[in-house]
């Protein structure tokens, strides 16, 4: 940062133009960041939607790419919003590629404005209306209208800064002639690209380099063929805001941060190898679309569009091979259970990735819950979800797990728990759409709810270790029904997570809590029974009342999780399985109304 | 099963759609919904066959008996719906 501040500094006090041409790049890249913060806003579930549903294979995925670097104008945009995607398991690495590939195509598009738009019209007309109605939406509450503001601003600053490089290499050259700096050969075509790639990483915006580019060489300042040399090194410099994306995100952000690189790099190496050959091929396609020859700004469009669309088609046949080497040269991290795997920085930009990573968290740590759960009852999994008698392996399974249940408990559940928390608190800053944070606000709850079921089986396991290792009678039995009644519930929930999310409901617990309840209320009387009988000593009846109040507060907290967790995406479907489902009250009542029916049974 | 919780729930549901903070359900919404159901039906009269203890035997057909419940509300939600002006 000094040296630029430098170079600045020395560029001010030589030259009033030179003051013109940096504001201009400056106000140019104020306006690429307003063009992004609007279509940040209309991120609410649009453009993720989109992105959802157009990267279903590699056509779709590069023409999304095109598509919307084309209405964005901003490649590196598409980059980041395609990092964030992949970190959060939204799309494929295949895709990704797909999307970065069309970006660079679509990049090209920037070029094709200046140059025949912003060069030949007086652009800064438009600029400055369009600001004055952007500022207006700017100051509306409606998000959406705001981000309409954003864009219109973003696009009226990019115009006007447009203008201002333009007007400055006009002035310039009548007192400077830059291109006696100008490099012939091989040396310019390496020194300039070098150059190019420079400056796109010190303004970090290749659309801001090619207007730089375009402007200086309408206004005579830099050679054409030097000017080609920087459009290549552009696409190289480009590649650092994927980079700088992925360093906060997980191994796929990264792969794909590395793609670009290397898509980016081969395609410049092509066009340095066969600068010849494309400057022909240039002439070519300008002379048969009516380009005049010394038109050197469209030239230079025409040679930007050609050159990624070769590097695209280079790169296609090669899509597999890239994959496996990303895959290879990018080993995802030995999974570790105690941190979070979804949860990153590159995901809680935009609404969608953030939610669908937090769900995904959730579910990790419910699965890190179960294991604790299952091993803290000294039960394995692995039995519980396979037996058909789930009574007769809980009776079976005596021999206590030999683990530390707190020290796990604060390295697999509370570390992810604290990371949900922080998550869920730096996305409610951000401007998120109300039903998104609704849905975050559930999802945390639903993380807190699992967090307390693994306590309270912290403070079942003493107890239950102590009375199942051996056969001790009555209080053997208390203990082995109340670790049936967790497994079976930890079945229920797994069932539901293993059936297809098109038919499964939250409904399908209810009876799970229905049953729950009444087991609750048969303890005391059975307690009370087998104390009258003699076959329970009071003091353990005390502990084991204790126990099965945690016990029984662990069973309500894994349903009432899953419950809220599996609930239907789609808002109406969720309305009616909340209108459907039993309330906490109706539990109880329908409790006893069945043993009021029982009591009459008896009677009779 | 009493349908008074069900009642109160529809009841506030209507006025958070008057005040714009629900999406609307339509008559399709709970049909889905009943599908969901009866295919949960078939699932445990499958494991309700499958099945020998008569503990077991017990517990599966209380879950049928329950999804049947919520297959009358949720009918019973439907004709209330396209009743709704």
């Amino acid at each position: 940062m000094p040296v630029i501040l430098l170079v600045l500094g020395a560029g001010f006090w030589a030259s009033r133009d030179f003051q013109e041409i940096a504001a201009g790049v400056a106000i140019f890249l104020f306006g690429m960041l307003m063009l992004e913060d609007g279509f940040k806003l209309f991120s609410g579930g649009f453009l993720e939607v989109l992105l959802e549903k157009a990267t279903a294979s590699l056509p779709k995925s590069m023409g999304f790419g095109i598509l919307t670097t084309t209405i964005m104008q901003s490649s590196s945009l598409v980059s980041i919003i395609t990092i964030s995607f992949l970190s959060a398991g939204l799309i494929s690495l295949l895709a990704g590629v797909g999307i970065v590939f069309g970006a660079n195509i679509g990049t090209t598009t920037g070029a094709w404005l200046v140059a025949g738009f912003g060069l030949k019209v007086n652009i800064s007309a438009y600029a400055l209306p369009m600001l004055a109605v952007a500022i207006v939406l700017v100051f509306q509450t409606n998000k959406y209208l705001r981000g309409a503001g954003f864009v219109l601003a973003g696009l009226g600053f990019l115009f006007l800064g447009i203008h201002h490089m333009k007007e400055g290499f006009e002035a310039f050259k009548d007192q400077f002639d830059l291109t006696r700096f100008a490099l012939s050969g091989l040396v310019g075509l390496v020194v300039y690209t070098l150059v190019g790639a420079a400056a796109t990483v010190v303004m970090q915006s290749s659309h801001a380099t090619m207007t730089l580019i375009i402007t200086a060489l309408a206004a005579g300042q830099i050679s054409y063929e030097n000017a080609l040399a920087l459009a290549i090194g552009a696409n190289i410099g480009t590649t650092i805001t994927a980079i700088i994306g992925a360093m906060t995100a997980n191994y796929q952000g990264k792969r794909l941060a590395l793609a670009h690189l290397i898509f980016n790099v081969v395609t410049a190496g092509i066009a340095l190898a066969f600068i010849g050959p494309l400057r022909l091929l240039v002439d070519t396609i300008a002379a048969g679309v009516g380009i005049p020859d010394n038109d050197f700004s469209l030239k230079l469009a025409v040679f930007h569009t050609v050159f990624n669309t070769l590097g695209v088609l280079v790169m296609l046949p090669l899509m597999r091979r890239l994959i496996i080497f990303l895959e290879r040269a990018i080993i995802p991290p030995k999974e570790d259970l105690s941190k979070p795997k979804y949860l990153s920085d590159a995901v809680d930009e935009f609404p969608q990735t953030a939610e669908v990573a937090l769900r995904q968290e959730v579910k990790h740590l419910y699965d890190n819950a179960v294991e604790l759960i299952a091993h803290g009852l000294n039960l394995h999994r692995k039995n519980i979800f396979t037996t058909k008698d789930i009574a007769a392996t809980v009776r079976a399974s005596r021999r206590p797990v030999d683990f530390d249940l707190d020290e796990r408990y604060e390295a697999r559940v509370k570390t992810l728990y604290a990371a949900i928390v922080e998550f869920t608190t730096r996305v409610g800053t951000k401007d998120m759409p109300t039903d998104v944070m609704d849905d975050v606000y559930i999802l945390r709850d639903v993380a807190g709810r699992i967090v307390r079921a693994v306590k309270s089986v912290k403070h079942l396991r003493g107890n239950a270790s102590r009375y199942t290792e051996r056969p001790q009678g009555a209080v053997t039995e208390l203990y082995n029904q109340l670790r049936t009644e967790i497994a079976r519930i930890l079945v229920e929930i797994r069932q539901l997570d293993l059936a297809d999310p098109k038919d499964r409901s939250p409904l399908w617990l209810d009876q799970q809590r229905v049953q729950v309840e009444q087991d609750a209320r048969d303890t005391n009387d059975r307690i009370e029974g087998l104390i009258r009988k003699r076959q329970l000593d009071a003091s353990v009846a005390t502990s084991f009342l204790n126990d099965s109040h945690y016990a029984y507060s662990a069973m309500r907290d894994l349903l009432g999780a899953a419950r809220a967790y599996y609930i239907a995406p789609e808002d109406a479907l969720a309305e009616v399985e909340h209108i459907l489902g039993l309330e906490d009250e109706e539990l109880g009542s329908l409790v006893a109304n069945a043993l009021g029916d029982t009591h009459d049974d008896v009677t009779q | 099963m009493g349908l008074e919780s069900t009642i109160e729930k529809l009841d506030k549901y209507f006025d958070r759609l008057e005040q714009g903070k629900a999406q609307k359900i339509e008559p399709e919404h709970v049909d889905e919904v009943i599908r969901k159901l009866e295919a949960r039906a078939q699932q445990l009269e499958a494991e309700l066959a499958d099945t020998h203890k008569d503990a077991k035997k017990e517990r599966v057909w209380q879950k049928i008996e329950l999804v049947h419940k919520q297959k009358d509300r949720a009918l019973w939600l439907k004709e209330k719906l396209c009743e709704a002006p």
